[in-house]
């Protein structure tokens, strides 16, 4: 059980997270246009994109490391350029984690949470459950292999209790046993009404963590909405298998083929056309037919396409 | 959060600082054994006066002043190596309190905690400023260590205090100079480089300007200038000299407060 402080919701960051026009430019390349963006309290939230997208360039400029073009950020109800006591309530863990070589992972975590200014009510319950023991912490980090500076990420983020946490690529370099540990940690979370806003390349954490996502692509936002919204918003996928040949190219005014062997079809369809090729599919000598929404991935893939 | 960001960079740095404060102490306090030997008096003595001229300005020192017991003392407050060690304080802590963060990626763990971004710049200026005095102190006790074991007649280590402190002021200036690059660098190294290329440049300025008369007026632009521990001694600490050191330690950390705050991380 980690020890979380209650979440406590006012009027004044019912969005933990408001991002209103955000921009930035590096000399000629933009590497985030006009950003909208509203995050609720107590949601976990997926930010998607293929690399160079803006990911962590909009983590950075919510996080006031990086001073925009253009917009502005509200981070738990403080303008994020005004003032710094809201960082306080906030736990990062950046996508490339560096920490000081000599330092030991127990020095690492005491000197952050000394920063924060809070103390590291969940750090004991975090340690647990990633698997850190106290003989690993006395060592030098730069003993560390990959996964266990991970793991000191995830806890050095998480150890003070934030009623937001900015996670990048929260689960690069763990074994599957403890990014099981992290979508734990997150759940529970979430149950104390902490935010997560996640960035990841993987498709299917976002999809098991989040409730809703946004795509970002070249600096652009591409969709946001719920992780159900857009996997109904995007085509069905169609899997027919026949007993006897077909012709595919018959059906392609319904939607776009994907796969077309004699017996076995696979089609991407919109919504509007599924029951008109369903009926035609019904005039074929149809052995099986499976129509499903598309993964979260499918989605995405369907996006950045 | 100052002071958690000082001991965090003292705890960084404090294993260098040993070897360089022991350094220090035991280079003044052998320099204390060259001035009591007459053989070694009359050897610079006669050295020097056959030294051409560029020589001697390079030791800035007093040819009189120099080959006086009390003077020789004063040469190992100007000599290279006591200049080297206080310059790799003023040049690691600088250059890894702020480009050096940057660099590595551990900025990212510091600058997201509720510390603004002056703070940074002056727990720096404090960890430069608290190895600094160690190591003026360092060297002063060396000398002062040398000469009560084995006083030498007419002169007291008290007279080495304030040079010490000139050494101190004048590394501060370079230091917060140093803070002020390492403000605006991406990477350590960066920062190293220019700091080290400006004390340097700085240290070749003044040597450079006082033996070609043509540069001469620009030797004001050099804090070595402002650094010249015989005269000190005998004198004690110009008040313009001190004033200089203040002023660009102050312009430098102001400049340095201005550009790290309102800079991209």
């Amino acid at each position: 059980m980690l020890r979380w402080r209650p979440s406590l919701p006012d009027r004044a960051d019912a969005f933990p997270i408001r991002a209103r026009g955000l921009s930035k430019r590096y000399g000629r390349i933009t590497a985030l246009e006009d950003l909208t963006l509203e995050v609720g309290e107590g949601e976990a939230f997926g930010f998607l994109g293929p690399n160079g997208a803006g990911k962590t360039t909009t983590i950075r400029l919510l996080l006031g490391l990086l001073r925009p073009n253009a917009g502005e950020a509200i981070v738990l109800g403080k303008k994020v350029s005004r003032s710094v006591a809201w960082r306080g309530d906030v736990g990062y863990l950046p996508g490339d984690m560096a920490f000081w070589p000599r330092l030991s992972g127990q020095e690492t975590l005491d000197f952050l949470a000394e920063l924060t200014g809070r103390p590291a009510t969940a750090r004991v319950g975090l340690l647990k459950r990633l698997a850190l023991g106290a003989a690993e912490l006395t060592r030098p980090v730069r003993t560390y292999s990959d996964g266990m500076k991970q793991k000191l990420g995830i806890v050095q983020a998480l150890q003070c209790a934030p009623r937001l946490a900015l996670l990048d690529e929260p689960t690069k370099g763990l074994d599957p046993l403890m990014q099981q540990a992290f979508y734990e940690i997150v759940t529970e979370m979430r149950r104390h009404g902490a935010t997560v806003f996640l960035s990841s390349h993987i498709i299917s954490e976002v999809e098991r963590v989040c409730d809703r996502v946004a795509m970002l692509r070249a600096g652009r936002l591409v969709t946001v909405g719920s992780v159900v919204q857009l996997r109904e918003a995007e085509r069905r996928r169609v899997v027919a298998d026949f007993s006897a040949d077909v012709d595919a190219a018959a059906l392609a005014h319904f939607g776009e083929v994907k796969v077309a062997a004699p017996r076995h079809v696979e089609l991407l369809v919109a919504q509007s056309q599924v029951t008109a090729l369903v009926a035609r599919l019904g005039m074929l000598p149809l052995a099986d037919l499976l129509v499903e929404h598309p993964t979260l991935e499918e989605a995405f893939l369907e996006h950045y396409r | 959060m100052i002071g958690v960001l000082f001991r965090h960079h003292v705890r960084l740095h404090r294993m260098p600082l040993i070897p360089l404060a022991l350094g220090l102490a035991l280079f003044e306090w052998m320099m204390t054994f060259v001035a009591r030997e007459p053989s070694v008096s009359n050897f610079l003595s006669s050295a020097l006066r056959a030294a051409p001229p560029q020589f001697l300005a390079l030791l800035n020192q007093d040819l009189v002043a120099t080959v006086s017991a009390q003077g020789i003392i004063g040469v190992g407050y100007t000599h290279p190596f006591a200049l080297i060690l206080m310059a790799v304080w003023a040049v690691r802590v600088p250059s890894a309190a702020l480009a050096g963060e940057i660099g590595r990626g551990t900025m990212d763990l510091v600058a997201t905690r509720p510390v603004v971004r002056g703070a940074q710049v002056v727990a720096a200026f404090l960890a430069l400023l608290a190895g600094l005095t160690v190591l003026a102190l360092a060297a002063w006790l060396g000398t002062f260590v040398g000469l009560v074991g084995r006083p030498l007649e007419g002169v007291t280590p008290w007279r080495y205090f304030p040079v010490a402190t000139a050494m101190w002021l004048c590394f501060v200036a370079a230091g917060t100079v140093g803070i002020l690059v390492s403000a605006l660098a991406r990477e350590a190294g960066a920062a190293i480089a220019w700091t080290s290329g400006l004390m340097a440049g700085s240290y070749v300025l003044d040597y450079a300007a006082r033996v070609w008369p043509k540069i001469a007026s620009l030797r004001p632009a050099s804090l070595f200038m402002y650094y010249e521990p015989q005269q000190v001694v005998t004198a004690g600490l110009a008040t313009s000299d001190v004033e200089v050191f203040g002023l660009v330690a102050a312009v430098a950390l102001l400049v340095a407060f201005a550009a790290f705050s309102s800079r991209d991380l």
